[in-house]
């Protein structure tokens, strides 16, 4: 991986001096600026940029693409630096387009249910200035990305089961190409047929094709009530496979988390919960309050017959936050387990009748490893994630600790699945992505060569340079 | 006319019965459902294995032979209009279902599967395949795939692009590629959502993995009528806002109800404006619940009467109309022609409105019968081909419509594609700037242009011939092309 160092090459330093002219305060070169724009929050492969840019306007991303595609220099778009698979690392070094000054909410059409944000604006933002208006938009990854972020990344999260991810839920967008032209693509209408769908190409394109700068979103009214219910399992297949009925069964459910044995126990531990440590699925449900009140007793029932035990369910806000504090401090109660040590997570994903077998192999391999790795899974879309503990200080560690992310990502796709159910590829995932993809990478690579000749967007990610 | 080397090719492909050069054998597919448009294709082959595909597109690529991919024909923008010196791909013999995964919710079929034949296949399972065409007794799933078409229950349960999980198709190379997975989340840039809706463009079609739903164990529908259709238009919007999402949301106009009860006899009040058909399905408590919710918001918005559906019999026979319009107004007038505009919601009643006058002056009347809940419009203008003029206004009075529908933020098409009937209004929906990366697109798809030439996506000197491009303040695009 080729990592900038300080030596600027004579061209870059030019278009510095132009971008500090036109932009002053808003373009910035000091180190502690370009380091910062220069990972996520994964691990650290940093590439710093040469320069980081502050626009305000779809036409300052325009003419700073522009100019840069006229110089053959890299263009990495940035929102809060969030994404997890080293995204926005600028390897070939380049103008880092910082879009979190863009961060208006446009316009919010209540009677149509959908918004249109700049790319800047955070999710919860946006909420918060959804709030009195009835409506929310649902997709939460966890971290609080930009909507510019997710949508480049195609992000999902805990309620995708009910909601979809973000390919359902943008109905258009604002995108600058690679030519410094800007697009629109989709619209307010709510289907269309004509032309081939930009959008969703975009989406989850990790700013390799063209830099979002305004998104059409779809929003959802708030639900009269929501209720959370709390199930414990023998074994793992008990609590896969009750899930498996309530989604055959139609059961709306918003959000499924699955928690396994070793995470419950490191939940127990950092929270004193008065649960037992053996796999626990975590439930919401939103609708009417006589909706709500019959899902969770289906799901009681459901549960009942496949060994759930210690099954609870409220619809008062205070027990549902009780209720689900296991898993909302999963990912601390498991560093909790080996303090001092670094984690990364995997993001396997599979058809949902290949789950139980795709965990309970992980489960021996982690055991082999002698790693401590708890499983967290969105056991409704087949999703789960492990979180990989190891020692930073013992290089073999985390040799160990990557072979079992690789193993991870080999299984999921010999079951059908794949890597990357929600973290997108970035640059960590591009080997799984060919043995995922072999046939499809040419075509995606003749796509990025016809929407990004001079390969200036995010060179290095989601695809192999062709 | 192509030339013999190339037919003889083509013979060592496929037996003789699934080679079809006579034109007395070729005249059938000579057009789709849009019967406007008509040409006579060179050949048509009828393979019946992936491996005779990609005989076949090799074959073409070799010789600079177009070739249109043909499903079940239902099509309505004429994107399976054959090209006289082309080839006719019809994937009619691929119709096996492969394999039902009722654990994982899919169908693996091949696409000359009748849309409606997988809800049949998955009905022991208590699955189902939601986006329903009204077409769906004989359309194709692969054609489904080509024009990412829609349906009446497509405003919950999404369009085709939503309910396919994984496409395998021929390149006009020969190559073989899956786009999507059979998980969630196929990483990567989107091909699968390029594919659905690229009409035929971009690949050929030769197995879909589909997503089936379980079937709600209630579903109610609510019939309601008003003396304004500008009232219905707002009721849908009302709706709406009010949070419910229902299963199926449509609208009939008097001259749609008066058209279908001749032919259904489903009660329709026949004196109403219109009358909106509104569906709530899920489990007994919740159809409860929305059903009380939608009663509520259509009285608020002045509906002069609501029926609710009493039982299963009941409820298909306020359908069986909606299901029903297309040939209903085929009976009542000897042409119809169909537009198929989207807008957002809040601009109905005022489209709706316009749409009137426009009849009256035009002299034409027009049935309005759509997918309300989604804000597609099917207005069905109904014309006499044999009288002088018919089919020129005819044809003005839609383009009017779709003018209309861009300018209120909408778009051309909804479900039925562009095909070569839309192509002008492309030119002024879309930009240079976008129908650059179309064209970019199709080419790293298919550098020579052949799968389906002419179709979904104009040239810009094409739209720059129309005089049809989009004009942003004064600023003509491509002025170096030539205008003819």
């Amino acid at each position: 991986m080729n990592t900038t160092t300080d030596k600027v090459r004579p061209e870059v330093a030019a278009l510095t001096e132009r971008f500090r002219r036109e932009y002053g305060e808003r373009a910035m070169t000091s180190h502690a600026i370009r380091e910062q724009h220069s990972h996520g929050e994964g691990l650290a492969d940093a590439g710093m940029p040469d320069i980081v840019v502050f626009p305000k306007t779809n036409e300052e991303v325009a003419s700073i693409v522009g100019v840069c595609n006229a110089a053959h220099i890299p263009v990495i778009a940035f929102g809060v630096g969030t994404s997890l698979e080293g995204h926005v690392a600028a390897l070939y070094g380049g103008v880092c387009v910082d879009l979190s000054q863009m961060d208006r909410v446009l316009e919010v059409n209540e009677a149509d249910l959908d918004c249109r944000v700049q790319a800047g604006v955070t999710r919860e933002a946006l909420n918060a200035e959804l709030k009195g208006t009835g409506l929310f938009f649902p997709i939460d990854p966890g971290a609080n990305a930009t909507i510019g972020g997710m949508a480049s990344t195609r992000a999902s999260g805990t309620n995708a089961v009910r909601y979809g991810t973000m390919r359902e839920n943008v109905l258009g967008l604002t995108v600058v190409t690679a030519d410094g032209r800007i697009v629109h693509t989709g619209g307010r209408a709510r289907k269309s047929s004509a032309g081939y769908d930009l959008t969703r190409l975009f989406v989850g394109s990790e700013g390799t094709l063209g830099i979002i700068t305004e998104v059409q979103l779809s929003l959802y009214g708030l639900p009269e009530a929501i209720s959370a219910a709390v199930c414990q399992f023998g074994d793992l297949k008990g609590a896969v496979d009750t899930v498996i009925v309530a989604m055959q069964m139609g059961i709306p459910v918003a959000r499924i988390e699955l928690l396994d044995d070793v995470q419950m126990d490191a939940c127990i531990r950092y929270s004193q919960l008065e649960f037992d440590p053996k796999p626990t699925l975590f439930f919401e449900f939103h609708g009417t309050e006589a909706g709500v009140r019959e899902q969770a007793e289906m799901i009681e029932s459901i549960a009942a017959e496949h060994g759930g035990s210690r099954f609870q369910w409220t619809i008062a806000q205070e027990e549902r936050s009780k209720l689900w504090k296991a898993r909302h401090n999963a990912y601390y109660a498991a560093l909790a387990l080996a303090p001092g040590s670094q984690a990364f997570a995997t993001d396997a994903c599979v058809p949902i009748s290949r789950l139980t077998e795709c965990v309970l192999e992980t489960q021996a391999d982690i055991a082999e490893t002698g790693l401590i790795a708890p499983i967290v899974g969105h056991v409704g879309d087949g999703n789960f994630h492990l979180v990989v503990l190891f020692d930073p200080a013992k290089p073999e560690a985390r040799a160990k600790a990557e072979g079992l992310a690789a193993r991870v990502s080999a299984r999921a796709i010999r079951m059908g699945g794949t890597c990357t159910g929600e973290h997108g590829i970035g640059v960590h995932k591009l080997d799984a992505l060919v043995a995922e993809h072999g046939d499809a990478v040419s075509l995606m690579q003749a796509v990025k060569r016809a929407l990004d000749p001079n390969d200036i967007l995010n060179p290095g990610k989601t695809v192999p340079r062709s | 006319m192509l030339d013999r080397t190339f037919t003889s090719a083509l013979a060592d492909i496929v037996p003789s019965s699934a080679l079809l050069t006579e034109p007395e054998d070729t005249r059938p597919y000579e057009c789709d459902g849009l019967t406007l448009y008509r040409e006579q294709p060179g050949a048509v082959v009828l393979p019946e294995t992936e491996p005779q595909v990609v005989a076949i597109l090799k074959l073409c690529q070799a010789a600079r032979v177009p070739v249109v991919a043909r499903g079940a024909g239902t099509g309505l923008s004429g994107g399976s209009l054959p090209v006289a010196t082309g080839v006719v791909l019809s994937l009619a013999k691929f119709r096996r279902i492969v394999a039902i995964d009722p654990m994982a919710r899919t169908a693996i079929v091949e696409p000359g599967v009748r849309n409606l034949a997988i809800s049949e296949a998955a009905a022991p399972y208590g699955l189902f395949y939601a986006p329903d065409p009204s077409s769906q007794i004989a359309c194709s799933i692969g054609g489904n795939v080509a024009e990412n078409a829609g349906g009446v229950h497509c405003l919950k349960y999404g369009l085709t692009v939503h309910n396919v999980r994984k496409v395998r198709g021929v390149l006009i190379t020969g190559d073989i590629v899956e786009f999507g997975a059979d998980a969630l989340d196929a990483p990567g840039y989107d091909l699968l959502a390029l594919v659905c809706g690229s009409e035929g463009l971009l690949a050929v079609i030769t197995q879909i993995t589909v997503k089936l739903l379980p079937k709600p164990a209630l579903a109610q529908v609510a019939l309601a009528a008003f003396d304004d259709i500008g009232k219905a238009g707002a009721a849908v919007g009302n709706v709406i806002a009010a949070g419910i999402i229902p299963g199926g949301l449509e609208m009939m106009d008097r001259d749609a109800t008066r058209a279908v009860e001749q032919f259904v006899h489903a009660g329709y009040p026949l004196d109403a404006a219109a009358v909106l058909l509104v569906e709530a399905d899920g489990t007994p408590v919740e159809v409860a619940a929305e059903m009380g919710e939608i009663r509520e918001v259509l009285t608020a918005s002045g509906a002069t009467e609501i029926r609710v559906s009493n039982d299963e019999a009941q409820r298909l026979l306020y359908w069986s109309g909606r299901k029903a319009a297309f040939p209903a107004v085929g009976r009542i007038s000897p042409d119809y022609y169909c537009i198929d505009g989207t807008i957002p919601r809040a601009a109905l009643p005022g489209v709706l409105r316009q749409i009137e006058i426009w009849s009256r002056e035009y002299e034409l009347p027009c049935a309005n019968v759509f997918h309300a809940g989604d804000g597609n419009l099917h207005p069905l203008i109904l014309f006499d081909a044999n009288r002088p003029g018919d089919r020129d206004r005819t044809v003005e009075f839609g383009d009017r419509i779709l003018e209309l529908c861009i300018e209120v933020g909408g778009t051309i098409t909804g479900e039925h594609g562009v095909g070569v009937e839309k192509i002008r209004g492309m030119c002024a929906q879309f930009a240079p700037a976008a129908l650059e990366r179309f064209l970019g697109i199709k080419r790293a798809f298919d550098v020579h242009g052949l799968l389906n030439p002419g179709k979904a996506v104009p040239t810009l000197a094409r739209c720059a011939e129309f005089g049809a491009m989009h004009v942003h303040h004064g600023a003509l695009p491509h002025p170096e092309l030539p205008r003819f």
